[in-house]
């Protein structure tokens, strides 16, 4: 029942969602969204879920002393004043969460995404070498590209925004839509291998 | 007892006669449940306009010949049929990283992408895991698995546990599976000062992955480590190619955990889903033949029209 | 495994060549530092050509009547702020100046809603807009496919209140906008896969037309339905924002940032060409070493 019971909860929700994009109807259309309200709600505890883990294992870590404990520490201390303020105060405009949110959480995410601009520098720079061939045209479809889309490629050669513009529309998007046609199929037979239970990898076996 | 033929085919398809009727009394539980909402009005406006979306026949006719494409293989290789597949060198390189990592002594990172459950790349990625975890198990092995979201945290413990246990190793280190942070670039963040402290000598990314792929690839690479990737995101692949020694692209992902089993089932469902690609591909070449030479494409767009 | 090449080893080390593929990294992250802060102190003014993507973005929204409702969301996260906000800026600020009504909403629940108050706000009160009549900010709700396919019913079984608590009924604008079939347009701004939803289950579905701005890595992608019409223009990254900036006339954040874009891309270039360089000479002098391998 372990393993018997997960596998037909999969099998019927599964069919259900199918039902319901193919089928009309009061009886499809309330079932499926009985299941997307359930699915929020088990999304919405599984947050419970996590914030107890992360709570778990840095406590361990301050009440062991461990060599990073004060990580952790600061950790913790972030946790409880955005979870309270957030709880206590409201996340309205105005408020505490509100304000450490926009001058604290936001500023950080926004640093760490520009951080990509010095890691694509050093990418580009490592892996981007004329080896063979194909590795040649791909590095001179790159320039055409990366010049092609500032103005300082227009001042060079005024074709190069155009250049690139067929790169990105033609060659790019065929074979985009390649990679896209074969990982859609690869999912929708992953799928079926889930709704008829032969995969069952999430249920932690093989 | 010669086995009878429904519960035969039935059981070709990893669905038992017990299963159907359990389904059928939960479906039917279900049913009787929402039955109450449906009105005496809204009972003949079902009977006016049909149970069936016709607009979608066309989907339902491509589904079903996936289905059974599928299907026929599965039963093909259940049946002793053999069923070749070409080699994935990323997916070969995983037991090469592990060794690595295990003569080094430092310990593999896995990361099964920064989706939640729902996300079939999800999936793929912790049946990955689950190849990883047995192999890091038989050989003692460290291994980290960071991830973004609880249900997948919950997934890849049971995953790591039944990995160990398969290979007859009881302890599994509270540390292995760790829920990391809710945010991808907070994710990142810690995972990239994770592999910088622990210096991995190996990193394995499998499942889905938005722009904090860059970001910790990069910083693996920077470790020294081997870096095998794995993702159905367009997107993100140029980055885990440029950062990564081994890429799985797209559908690849998606074949790594029949790939790994090796388990006729699944690798029948691999076969099934090329008889579609062919097909597909077929239906381009006409397409461009149709527009190019003027035959007509509109009963071809009518056949392939998502509404 | 990826090996680096071999070093060209002569007896007094290593040698220009073998040093020019393989610069330290921090010395690379240096100059893309400078290479992004010169030109925002010395801005150099540089013209950014318009594609037909962006062309064909502002040409929709230009086209739309005034007085239509115009759905807006704010569906980016705020780590690609510098991408995606100029668009949203831009986007708000065609829209009040054409007098088109204004429904924002968010399905990316962490910080959302919150920006989409900010910029509604801030761009609103720019053209003297009231909040109520001319802009709501509906906020966030869960369950992004529910939440799509339900505003084509009823939006107020959806958000039966704002983001500021506010009974959609006692809201003029919301008044008059039961479900989709009062709104003229759908104006997308997003860092991720909702661009895909929108278009699945709202344009597939509905029929409402729409354009989109997204990150530049989602650009490429997000070609596909423009070419299939199922986006009627599309933005890509900050340059997409300083595009539609110039064509609406509003010279903004994204059209300063542009120097430093085309500065930096410059740069990785010089970086690519300089491994590359390096990369062929030690090759060409591997091949005409002389038995041995060691250059005398």
């Amino acid at each position: 029942m372990k393993t018997r019971l997960p596998v037909v909860v999969a099998f019927v929700s599964g069919a259900l969602m199918i039902l319901s994009f193919f089928g009309r109807g009061p009886l499809v259309d309330s079932a499926s969204e009985v299941a997307l309200t359930w699915q929020t709600i088990v999304g919405g505890f599984s947050l419970l879920l996590g914030a107890v883990s992360i709570v778990r294992v840095h406590w361990r870590r301050v009440a062991t002393r461990e060599r990073d404990r004060f990580y952790s520490l600061s950790l913790l201390v972030c946790f409880v004043v955005m979870a309270g303020s957030g709880v206590f105060f409201g996340i309205e405009r105005g408020t505490v969460f509100e304000r450490l949110f926009n001058t604290i959480q936001s500023p950080m995410m926004s640093t760490m995404f520009s951080l990509l601009a010095f890691f694509i520098a050093s990418a580009a720079y490592r892996a981007f070498r004329a080896r063979s061939v194909t590795s040649a045209i791909l590095l001179l479809t790159a320039l055409v590209v990366m010049l092609g889309r500032i103005p300082m490629g227009q001042l060079i050669y005024s074709q190069l925004p155009a250049w690139a513009d067929w790169v990105m529309s033609i060659p790019s998007m065929a074979v985009q839509r390649g990679i896209l046609i074969g990982a859609a199929l690869g999912a929708a037979s992953m799928s079926l291998r889930l709704i008829l239970g032969i995969e069952r990898t999430y249920l932690g076996r093989g | 007892m010669p086995v009878t033929l429904p519960d035969k085919q039935a059981r070709i398809a990893g669905v038992t006669p017990t299963d159907v009727f359990l389904g059928g009394w939960l479906a039917l539980v279900v049913s009787r449940w929402l039955l109450p909402t449906c009105t005496p009005c809204g009972a003949a406006a079902i009977a006016h306009a049909g149970l069936f979306r016709m607009e979608r026949l066309n989907a339902l006719v491509l589904c079903v010949i996936f289905a059974a494409a599928v299907l026929w293989y599965i039963a093909h290789a259940r049946r002793g049929g053999t069923i070749y597949i070409r080699p994935l060198p990323g997916l070969s390189a995983v037991d090469e990283a592990v060794g690595r990592a295990t003569e080094m002594g430092r310990p593999v990172v896995f990361i099964p992408g920064t989706g939640d459950l729902d996300e079939i790349q999800t999936i793929a990625g912790l049946s990955v895991l689950g190849r990883v975890a047995r192999v890091t198990a038989r050989y003692a092995t460290p291994l980290r698995v960071p991830v973004l979201y609880p249900l997948p945290m919950a997934a890849a413990r049971e995953t790591v546990r039944e990995a160990y246990l398969d290979e007859g190793v009881e302890y599994v280190d509270p540390e292995t599976v760790q829920y990391v942070a809710g945010e991808s670039f907070s994710y990142a963040a810690r995972v990239g000062g994770m592999m910088l402290r622990e210096r991995p000598a190996a990193v394995i990314y499998m499942g889905q992955f938005t722009a904090e792929s860059l970001l910790i690839a990069e910083v693996g690479q920077s470790t020294g480590a081997i870096q095998i990737a794995g993702t159905a995101a367009p997107d993100q692949m140029p980055f885990f190619i440029a950062a990564c020694d081994y890429t799985l692209i797209g559908e690849e992902l998606y074949a790594a955990s029949a790939y790994l089993s090796g388990d006729p089932k699944m690798l029948g469902s691999l076969k099934g889903q090329d008889v579609i690609k062919i097909l597909l591909a077929a239906a381009v070449v006409i397409g461009v033949l149709s527009v190019t030479l003027g035959w007509g494409s509109a009963w071809l767009m009518a056949a392939f029209e998502a509404k | 495994m990826k090996s680096g090449n071999r070093a060209d080893h002569t007896p007094a080390g290593r040698s220009f060549w073998d040093r020019l593929q393989t610069v330290d990294r921090r010395i690379l992250y240096t100059l893309i530092f400078a290479a992004v802060i010169i030109p925002v102190l010395w801005p150099l003014h540089l013209p950014t050509p318009t594609t037909p993507e962006s062309q064909a973005f502002f040409n929709a929204v230009d086209s739309i009547p005034a007085g239509s409702v115009v759905l807006f969301p704010f569906d980016f996260w705020p780590s690609t702020l510098a991408e995606t906000e100029p668009m949203a800026i831009a986007g708000l600020r065609h829209c009040f100046r054409k007098n088109l009504r204004i429904v924002g909403l968010s399905n990316v629940g962490m910080g959302g809603p919150t920006i989409a108050e900010r910029l509604l706000d801030s761009i609103g009160g720019e053209y003297k807009k009231t909040y109520g009549v001319d802009y709501v900010n509906l906020g966030y709700k869960a369950n992004y496919s529910a939440v799509l396919l339900g505003m084509g019913t009823r939006i107020a079984d959806i958000f039966p209140t704002d983001h500021r608590g506010t009974p959609i009924g006692d809201l003029p604008l919301m008044q008059h906008v039961p479900n989709y079939d009062s709104v003229r347009f759908v104006l997308i701004i997003s860092d991720n896969a909702m661009v895909d939803y929108w278009v699945a289950l709202v344009n597939a579905r509905f029929g409402l037309p729409m354009v989109a701005g997204v990150t530049a890595v989602m650009a490429p992608k997000a070609l596909s339905y423009i070419q299939s019409r199922q986006l009627l223009g599309l933005l890509g990254g900050m340059k997409g924002a300083a595009e539609y900036e110039q064509l609406t006339g509003l010279a903004d954040r994204a059209t300063r940032g542009m120097d430093a874009q085309s500065l930096v891309h410059f740069l990785i270039i010089l970086f690519v060409l300089m491994g590359n360089t390096g990369y062929f000479v030690i090759r060409h002098r591997q091949r005409h070493l002389p038995l041995g391998g060691v250059r005398p």
